[in-house]
């Protein structure tokens, strides 16, 4: 019934067991990939090893990795991993273009918002496959980093988070909330996928002892001038960070602070960030000109590069940060929605590997044993080459177990991306979505009840008369304002869907559902409204009172009349009959918030019902 | 200075600049000051009957509902009348041929981008649809009722409709750009149209805003083209450009409000005439002093009564009577005067599901409660 907003719930079980249906099957074809990899790996290397019984194993040069680049890899390995965990949460699917993406853009620029909100539409189209995505993608970087140490396949595990970074940082985060009032560092700017794009590019940086030399000296400063930056932000006069209360209601960094003190998360440490909402609300100064202090002076320390006063700061400033997540970010990742940790974890990393490329040294060669044989250097071998069968052989035979967990977690990223890029390829919303809105269809096999009447043209048309056509018939208020466009606009589009070979096989027809605006007129004025003028096999009946409620009582519809203003409150109710006129099919349609993707959904659903019926007749 | 500092003090000046210019750009601009608009909260009597209409439940959104309420001749109490199978989210635009009869109009809402139209002719117990109009106006005189049923309508598109009934359809009868291109229009430099109505001889009347100062936009369709109907206002207001407020039937009159310069210095003047426009009796100028008009109601023998953004209302009882200032308007989130078919004065204030009517008691003068209703809104049947 209208008034009932059924607008889609992140938690809905529909969606949820489809969720984790997906992850299920593609966490069993992940556990195959790497399964399968290293049984191939460990069966060539062994024929391998056989068949080259007399090579002796070849020594190279190897260059210890340095301990920032790889802090960073582990680091944010991990990170992407758990971050990975996270998407898998059951309410994210649904949950997180509507209820994060969406708010975070909110307080942005309009452009922002439009390109932001673009994405959420695209995500809210096929939320399963975009969900399962985000869950394998992310962990697939994070075993990544993780695994490859040195080399190309490392520098491009580098790339890949930041490249996956700088999505989730424009799409997921709204640019880490640049563009929008109150940025401060305190709360999560400039964004903690901003962080992860800047670590990701300093692992992807060759390795070069120019590049490493530059890194070594330039990395601290770097994050100081940055520091600095934020200080100055913090420190800002009328930004409303200095006051505890401002006329009675919480100053910026308290309001930030109550907030996320009410969202889902235990009750120690909502306790502890409330208590904290409460000192800054009482010394709103004190605890501004703190942070104001610690951010600049680490910002001082880090630009003059001297490594006793640096460690100090690291020291002090991680101290900082992690007192800040607990505080302030309230960890990040509580609520159902939360999709990382928030920025001070991913910024204490990067400020450690900071000092660590200052202070430490580069470390002598070590001369490193590869258990088997290298191939000929791959430079003198053309590409075609490497490709033959044998080479390839050769090659898989000399890779680590690291390069082969390496391309094991390249496949996990391809395993999410391409499930997605194929659902996006369809412009049809996934029917997943009108199915928890609205039910499964209800499968009927019974004549379908006659009717006699006019349509918006004032011919008469009756069930007899559309015999040899499967029929999409609705009920449709022409005076609605809520629903019924919305379900005029599905029908519309399942017929679009249908194609124009089908139309001459298929009547879309609706019954005028209010008996009090019953005139052709009005179903006209319905019909300008919903464009639907120019649908050929459209037909929008009406009667009389009398007549329109006998059929209404035939088909079980209701239509009641509310008091004070209201529209009719009816059924959203939509029948599939089949060309001999029984009814194959009863779709519940209540459309709820009737976003482009519950539209679109509505419709495939729609149109895939009716495609049954003419298939079986 | 060394490259290297430069550098850093360049991405220093920078993340400056970003930080500070994204708040910079964000801040929120003083919005324009929107020309204010009568609310379409509004009364109307007939011989039989008061009817007043004004918004109920939410503030603003998909729970605001306009609602109907009637007071018989006769009566004491008001009832809740309100046209149903229709949400009036959008609000009711009223008029009357007189009698029991009323039509009703719906602005457009939320996904229904035209106006259903409805009627009654036995006082709001049965209701009968007149054909949608493309979408009316947002004005209190967007509808108007004629002779044998005829309705006029204006839409939102500046264009005036005329329905016979028993006719399919609506015709155009005119636009605001038509209008103005004629000698008529000429005259005032027609700008909008803002009421209809109909004379008691059965012909339209239009109203609107002219900017040649001194010109009342007032036209009357006779013998297949327009005519100046406008009264010519005295003195000072005679130099200032007008707009016409309302233009409303009352018995075998019309009465029209206009408004006569802009800002502090605009004035109102209430003006009848019985001869469809060709001489007018005006009241004296009503000084606004910088307030605007919000809500009007008019009776059947001529009075009206107007409630301003600054809290005062005043009420005037016909040509030449002077402007009274009412007593301290009630409470309510919405109110409307009305004049009920026996006489005397009610205020009909709205907040929420309440509807409270206040009644004029003239000694001393003052507002007492006379009915309180709770009106049965389905919150959410609109959402």
């Amino acid at each position: 019934m209208p008034g009932m907003n059924s607008g889609l719930n992140p938690n809905d079980p529909t969606v949820v067991a489809a969720f984790k249906s997906a992850l299920i099957h593609q966490g069993i074809i992940a556990l195959l990939i790497f399964g399968l990899l290293s049984l191939a790996w460990v069966s060539i290397r062994e024929w391998s090893l056989g068949t080259r019984s007399g090579a002796g194993r070849q020594a190279r040069q190897a260059e210890p990795e340095p301990q920032w680049r790889q802090l960073l890899r582990i680091g944010f390995g991990i990170l992407w991993i758990f971050d990975g965990v996270l998407q898998a949460q059951p309410a994210m699917a649904v949950g997180l273009p509507s209820q994060v993406i969406e708010p975070t853009a909110a307080s942005s620029p309009a452009w922002v918002q439009h390109l932001v909100n673009w994405a959420g539409t695209t995500w809210s189209y096929h939320p399963i496959q975009a969900g399962a995505a985000a869950v394998w993608i992310q962990a697939g970087i994070g075993i990544w980093l993780l695994v490859a140490a040195r080399g190309p396949l490392s520098r491009l595990a580098g790339l890949a988070s930041a490249g996956w970074g700088l999505i989730v940082w424009v799409f997921g985060e709204s640019f880490g909330g640049i563009f929008a009032p109150g940025l401060t560092w305190l709360f999560g700017a400039p964004g903690a996928a901003a962080v992860y794009c800047v670590a990701g590019i300093l692992v992807a940086l060759p390795e070069r002892p120019g590049v490493s030399a530059r890194l070594r000296r330039w990395m601290l400063p770097a994050i100081g001038l940055f520091l600095l930056g934020m200080a100055v932000l913090q420190a800002w006069p009328g930004r409303g960070f200095w006051q505890g209360t401002f006329h009675g209601q919480p100053g910026t960094l308290a309001g930030m602070v109550q907030s996320m003190a009410v969202t889902s998360q235990p009750s120690a440490l909502s306790a502890l960030v409330s208590s904290f909402g409460s000192l800054v609300r009482a010394h709103g100064l004190a605890v501004n000109l703190v942070a104001v202090l610690v951010m600049a002076l680490a910002g001082i320390i880090f630009l003059t590069r001297r490594p006793q006063l640096a460690r100090s700061a690291v020291i002090v400033l991680t101290a900082f940060c992690l007192a800040d997540w607990v505080l302030v970010e309230d960890l990040g990742f509580f609520g159902g929605l939360g999709t990382d940790p928030n920025s001070m974890i991913p910024m204490a990393l990067l400020v450690i590997a900071g000092y660590l490329a200052l202070t430490q040294a580069p470390a002598p060669a070590e001369v490193q044993a590869d258990p088997v044989a290298a191939p000929a250097p791959a430079s003198l071998a053309s590409w075609r080459d490497r490709l033959r069968p044998a080479a390839l052989r050769q090659s898989a035979a000399a890779s680590s177990a690291r390069t082969m967990a390496s391309v094991g977690a390249i496949g996990l990223i391809v395993l999410g991306a391409v499930p997605m890029v194929a659902a996006q390829a369809s412009p049809q919303a996934s029917t997943i979505l009108a199915q928890s809105i609205a039910g499964s269809t209800a499968p009927l096999d019974a004549p379908a009840p006659p009717f006699s009447l006019t349509d918006q043209h004032g011919r008469p048309v009756s069930l007899a008369s559309l015999r040899g056509r499967a029929v999409l018939l609705t009920f449709l208020d022409p005076v609605c304002v809520t629903d019924c466009p919305l379900e005029a606009q599905e029908v519309r589009q399942a017929g679009a869907l249908l194609g124009a070979q089908a139309a001459r096989h298929v009547a879309l027809v609706a019954i005028n559902l209010n008996p009090s605006y019953n005139s052709t007129g009005y179903l006209q004025a319905f019909d300008r409204q919903e464009r639907l003028t120019q649908v050929p096999n459209w037909h929008y009946l009406t009667g009389s009172p009398e007549q329109l409620r006998q059929v209404y009582k035939r088909y079980g519809v209701a239509s009641q009349t509310l008091p004070a203003g209201s529209m009719l409150g009816h059924s959203d109710v939509a029948f599939v009959l089949d060309p001999a006129g029984r009814m194959r099919t009863e779709l519940d349609f209540d459309p709820g918030p009737g976003t482009a993707a519950t539209k679109s959904s509505f419709a495939a659903e729609l149109a895939s019902a009716v495609s049954k019926v003419l298939k079986q007749s | 200075m060394r490259t290297e500092r430069k550098a850093a003090l360049a991405v220093f000046v920078a993340v400056l600049i970003t930080g500070c210019g994204s708040r910079v750009a964000t801040q929120p601009q003083p919005p324009a000051a929107p020309r204010p608009a009568l609310s379409l909260s509004t009364a109307l009597a007939t011989s039989a009957a008061a009817w007043a209409t004004i918004p109920m439940g939410a503030p603003a959104g998909a729970n605001l509902f306009w609602e109907l309420f009637r007071i018989p001749a006769g009566g004491s109490r008001w009832a809740l009348v309100t046209p149903p199978d229709v949400a009036t989210n959008g609000a009711l635009v009223l008029a009357t041929q007189g009698g029991q009869s009323l039509a009703a109009g719906v602005r457009p809402s939320l996904h229904l981008i035209f106006s259903p139209v409805t009627g009654t002719s036995d006082g709001g117990q049965a209701w009968t649809s007149r054909p949608p109009h493309r979408g009316l106006a947002n004005s209190p005189d967007a509808l108007a009722a004629g002779p044998a049923g005829r309705l006029m309508a204006l839409g939102s598109n500046g264009e005036a409709d005329v329905n016979s009934r028993g006719g399919a359809g609506w015709a155009k009868l005119t636009s605001a750009r038509a209008l103005a291109t004629t000698a008529a229009g000429r005259a005032c430099r027609l700008t909008a149209l803002s009421a209809a109505s109909y004379t008691p001889a059965g012909d339209p009347l239009l109203g609107g805003s002219c900017v040649r100062p001194g010109v009342t936009g007032i036209f009357a369709y006779r013998d297949g083209s327009w005519h100046q109907a406008g009264p010519a206002l005295p003195g000072a207001l005679a130099g200032r450009p007008q707009q016409v407020l309302r233009l409303s039937s009352a018995g075998t009159s019309n009465l029209a409000l206009l408004q006569a310069g802009q800002g502090p210095g605009a004035s109102l003047v209430a003006a009848w005439t019985t001869d469809g426009g060709k001489h007018w009796a005006q009241s004296p100028p009503l000084a606004l002093n910088g307030a605007h008009p919000v809500s009007t109601a008019f009776s059947r023998s001529g009075s009206a009564a107007v409630t301003l953004s600054n809290g005062h209302a005043e009420t005037t009882t016909g040509p030449t009577a002077r402007w009274r200032a009412l007593p301290a308007l009630p409470a309510g989130r919405s109110l409307t005067l009305a004049f009920p078919p026996t006489g005397g004065l009610d205020a009909l204030a709205g907040d929420g599901s309440e509807l409270t009517v206040w009644r004029l008691r003239s000694h001393p003068v003052s507002w007492v409660k006379a009915q309180a209703m709770k009106v049965p809104i389905q919150y959410g049947s609109s959402s």
